[in-house]
């Protein structure tokens, strides 16, 4: 008598454990296929950066050094040039000639994005940035910038300036 | 002095000297009034009402920067209508004011932003559009921006005050009134700066630091500026090995925070295109860049060979270079190369001048004295132009001592403006009567007062009843220092008579010497054909000497090394780092290194600045100066020499080379500011 409620328990817990099974089956998956599929992020996702343009084209980046001196990993370098007739970069008066992030230091804290009076740096979505070179994870200017608006005119580079952008 | 006036401020009790103003008995006390306009100093102007303070029994608020103190007056700084008061100032001060800060030079450092912070409300009610003009350059060196002045006349009053120039006045009225330059689109000034320095706000910003930097990220060294013998402290802002500016804001230093153009922009030689990197040898009979151990090696190998066929050396030394160096280099020469031929160029007669004041005590006048004492005989030199800092304290003596300034000097001079009498020629001996009534005498003199004149001088300086100081005016950062430091055939350091024959500066140029060894100098600048053997030089640039020369050795200016230099009064302050520039070395370093591959080195001690200027401490009279005020940065007075000094002292060779505010000899060729303002073409 025993052993006949036993097998009954043991098919009922096998019934209940195959019961979640079968339900998870059949609702939405919560893992992603990556690398297989893109990753999906939320909009808020503090990722590598993006230096952004404005409508026209020129860099926001005013290199006020504010993200700089926020930064509480001190992984941003900057150097700043002033606009002139012939090379105008930036909307402001000044721009960044060099703008470096050492992404061996940053932690992804997102005070240099807070600290931007002119939006000019953000937070994008990138996030692979996994090395065997610690040399490649210094990102410069050229890696960070976001592309021309179509339609818009690319910042104006006197030519004998132009090789050294 | 009178009896202290007791007053009571925010209730503490409080006991001021009379006359004294209330926002300075407070500051004195460690109570901040906050203030634009009021500049200690400078006259008062009362303009920005920022430091609107509640006086008891008067019924309005008052300026504490014009109210003096008296005996049982009664203020309150941190009442609620103070309070609301300074809001509703800034508030206005900020109507036109741009909110660019992020890209404004002066952002971070910046009055106006410092007090919004601290007094203001965080929101402004004016919502009209702010008036905007364009951004104005004054000269390659000055920039304006009106919006942002908040029209505190600071750099009005500095100009016309401090500097005595007047270039700065305050054109239209009410809300377009604005800052102008003396020639309507332009500044014809001695471009020294001071109005950019002492803005509160970022409306006069500096045309070679613009936008490089933020101050935040500069690292500020605190040195001597390198170009004319007052020994001006420059605190350098250096960032990445650049030196991005120069000022003086702490106010440390003999010169407060006074700077003319060559302290505040004439560092800017030292990334100069042309500077040299690497040691240059002479191959086939022309210079090429080779490696330090190559260059070395060729100079201790051609040094050693000369000792060994007994040829004669001559060594020229610097008027740049730091006291350890001139000291090392004479030691080198006496004791390695057993020669008694080295000389610099004399600039001003220094040896005669501590030879007739022999056994006087207290006749070497300071930086500081200029400022403090009643009476100032000036002879022969245009103080604005060759020695702006002691100009400069004269003229604030005068300002605020009423001190009596007499000039005697071939032309017509900036400080005839406010001087006593003012003779042209050099008749000073009609001046006797006149300064026989004054309580005390500062003279100053330049190169045209030699041997003699000097000797004259002194007999009548010293005839006149009165404490009389002197001051003989040489050109360069350290020429008193290559005296004191025994860098003449005459002299060992200490002005000690070495007793042997030497051949001076011109005669080692025109000699036909084994080996020639040229440190920071230029003998050859006037078309003269080297004549020696082998010319070993030390320099920065490819100049006229170093361009005859079998081995250049790149040198470090003195932005780029320790050291100690010695100004024109006799002061000794301390050099130090701001920058590395790649390839050049110090030339305590160089001589240290051609003394290690001669095999000669032990015999000179260890070539340290350290180390040198302990041995100068041991050997030179004079300089046993507290250590502590060297090395945090304070100046002390040397007095090398107090007796007869038993040699010939060569008035003859005494030659100066009267740089103006724009010219500093051949290093002053190799700066693009200096060159760059218009005056320096207009005045040479």
């Amino acid at each position: 008598m025993a052993e006949k409620i036993d097998i009954l328990g043991a098919a009922g817990a096998i019934a209940k454990g195959l019961g979640v099974t079968f339900k998870e089956m059949m609702s939405p998956t919560v893992t992603e296929n990556y690398p297989d599929e893109p990753p999906k992020f939320e909009e808020r996702f503090r990722g590598s950066h993006i230096l952004q343009r404005d409508e026209n084209g020129m860099e926001k980046c005013v290199a006020c050094f504010l993200c700089a001196a926020a930064c509480p990993a001190d992984c941003i370098y900057i150097e700043a040039a002033e606009n002139t007739e012939t090379t105008r970069i930036s909307g402001g008066e000044r721009y960044a000639k060099v703008y470096n992030i050492d992404y061996n230091r940053c932690i992804f804290c997102g005070y240099c994005v807070e600290a931007c009076p002119t939006d000019a740096i953000t937070h994008g979505h990138g996030f692979e940035l996994a090395s065997y070179n610690t040399s490649t994870l210094i990102k410069r200017k050229e890696d960070m910038l976001a592309p021309v608006p179509p339609g818009a005119h690319a910042p104006v580079i006197a030519a004998e300036e132009a090789a050294a952008h | 002095m009178a009896d202290p006036v007791k007053l009571t401020i925010d209730g503490r009790e409080i006991h001021a000297a009379p006359g004294t103003l209330v926002i300075d008995a407070a500051k004195q006390n460690g109570i901040e009034v906050p203030a634009f306009c009021y500049y200690e100093g400078l006259t008062l102007q009362a303009a920005c009402r920022m430091c609107l303070v509640e006086i008891e029994k008067t019924p309005k608020l008052q300026t504490a920067c014009t109210v003096p103190v008296a005996e049982g007056m009664v203020v309150r700084t941190e009442t609620p209508q103070v309070a609301t008061a300074r809001k509703y100032m800034l508030e206005f001060l900020l109507t036109n004011h741009p909110l660019d800060c992020p890209v404004c030079d002066k952002g971070g450092e910046c009055e106006l932003q410092d007090m919004t912070f601290r007094y203001g409300v965080g929101e402004s009610r004016f919502t009209e559009e702010k008036v905007h003009t364009p951004e104005k350059q004054f000269s390659p060196v000055v920039f304006f921006d009106a919006p942002r002045c908040i029209l505190c006349y600071r750099c009005v009053r500095v100009c016309d005050e401090g500097l005595g120039v007047k270039a700065l006045g305050v054109i239209n009225r009410g809300v377009v009134s604005e800052i102008a330059p003396n020639h309507g689109d332009h500044l014809e000034c001695d471009e020294c700066g001071a109005c950019i320095d002492i803005c509160p706000v970022g409306a006069l910003t500096s045309g070679a630091y613009r936008y490089q930097t933020r101050p935040w990220e500069m690292t500020h060294v605190g040195t001597i500026c390198t170009h004319c013998a007052d020994g001006c402290k420059t605190t350098l802002g250096t960032r990445n090995d650049r030196i991005l500016r120069g000022n003086n804001r702490d106010r440390s230093g003999v010169n407060g925070e006074f700077l003319c153009i060559k302290g505040r922009y004439g560092f800017d030689f030292y990334d100069h295109p042309e500077r040299l990197q690497a040691p240059l040898l002479r191959v086939n009979g022309k210079l090429e860049e080779v490696s330090w151990a190559q260059a070395l090696n060729a100079v201790a190998q051609k040094f050693n060979q000369t000792l060994a066929d007994g040829g004669t050396f001559g060594v020229i030394g610097s008027n740049h270079t730091s006291n350890e160096e001139n000291f090392y280099l004479q030691k080198f020469a006496r004791e390695v190369l057993r020669t008694n031929h080295i000389d610099h160029h004399r600039t001003g007669d220094v040896v005669t001048l501590l030879d007739a004041l022999s056994g006087k005590e207290g006749k070497l006048a300071t930086v500081a004295d200029l400022y403090e004492r009643k009476a100032f005989l000036v002879l022969g030199a245009d103080l604005a132009l060759e020695h702006p800092l002691l100009s400069y304290q004269i003229r604030a003596n005068y300002r605020h001592h009423q001190a009596h300034i007499y000039v005697v000097t071939p032309g017509a001079v900036r400080e005839d403006h406010y001087s006593t009498v003012s003779l042209r020629g050099r008749d000073y001996a009609s001046l006797r009567d006149k300064l026989k009534a004054e309580s005390e005498l500062v003279v100053l003199f330049d190169d045209s007062y030699k041997g003699d004149d000097v000797r004259k001088l002194v007999e009548f300086g010293e005839s006149l009843g009165i404490p009389v100081k002197y001051i003989a005016l040489v050109d360069y950062s350290n020429s008193r220092g290559a005296v004191d430091m025994g860098v003449a055939p005459e002299l060992l350091p200490g002005y000690k008579p070495s007793g042997q024959p030497g051949m001076h500066y011109g005669e080692m140029r025109d000699a036909n010497l084994g080996a020639l060894w040229v440190v920071g100098a230029n003998p050859l600048k006037n078309g003269a054909q080297r004549k020696a053997g082998f010319l070993v030089v030390q320099d920065m640039f490819l100049t006229e000497t170093a361009q005859q020369a079998d081995v250049v050795l790149p040198a470090a200016s003195a932005y780029e090394k320790n050291g100690t230099v010695t100004n024109a009064t006799g002061e000794v302050q301390r050099l130090k780092r701001g920058i590395n520039t790649m390839g050049a070395k110090p030339d305590l370093e160089i001589m240290g290194f051609i003394a290690r591959e001669m095999g000669a080195a032990a015999a000179l001690g260890p070539w340290t600045p350290d180390a040198v200027f302990e041995q100068i401490r041991k050997n030179v009279r004079g300089y046993q100066v507290p250590l502590p005020v060297l090395m945090t940065g304070g100046a002390a007075q040397t007095m090398p020499v107090n007796g007869r000094i038993p040699v010939e002292s060569r008035p003859d060779l005494v030659h100066s080379d009267h740089n103006g505010l724009f010219a500093s000899g051949t290093l002053g060729r190799y700066s693009k500011v200096l060159n760059s303002v218009m005056e320096s073409r207009l005045r040479r």
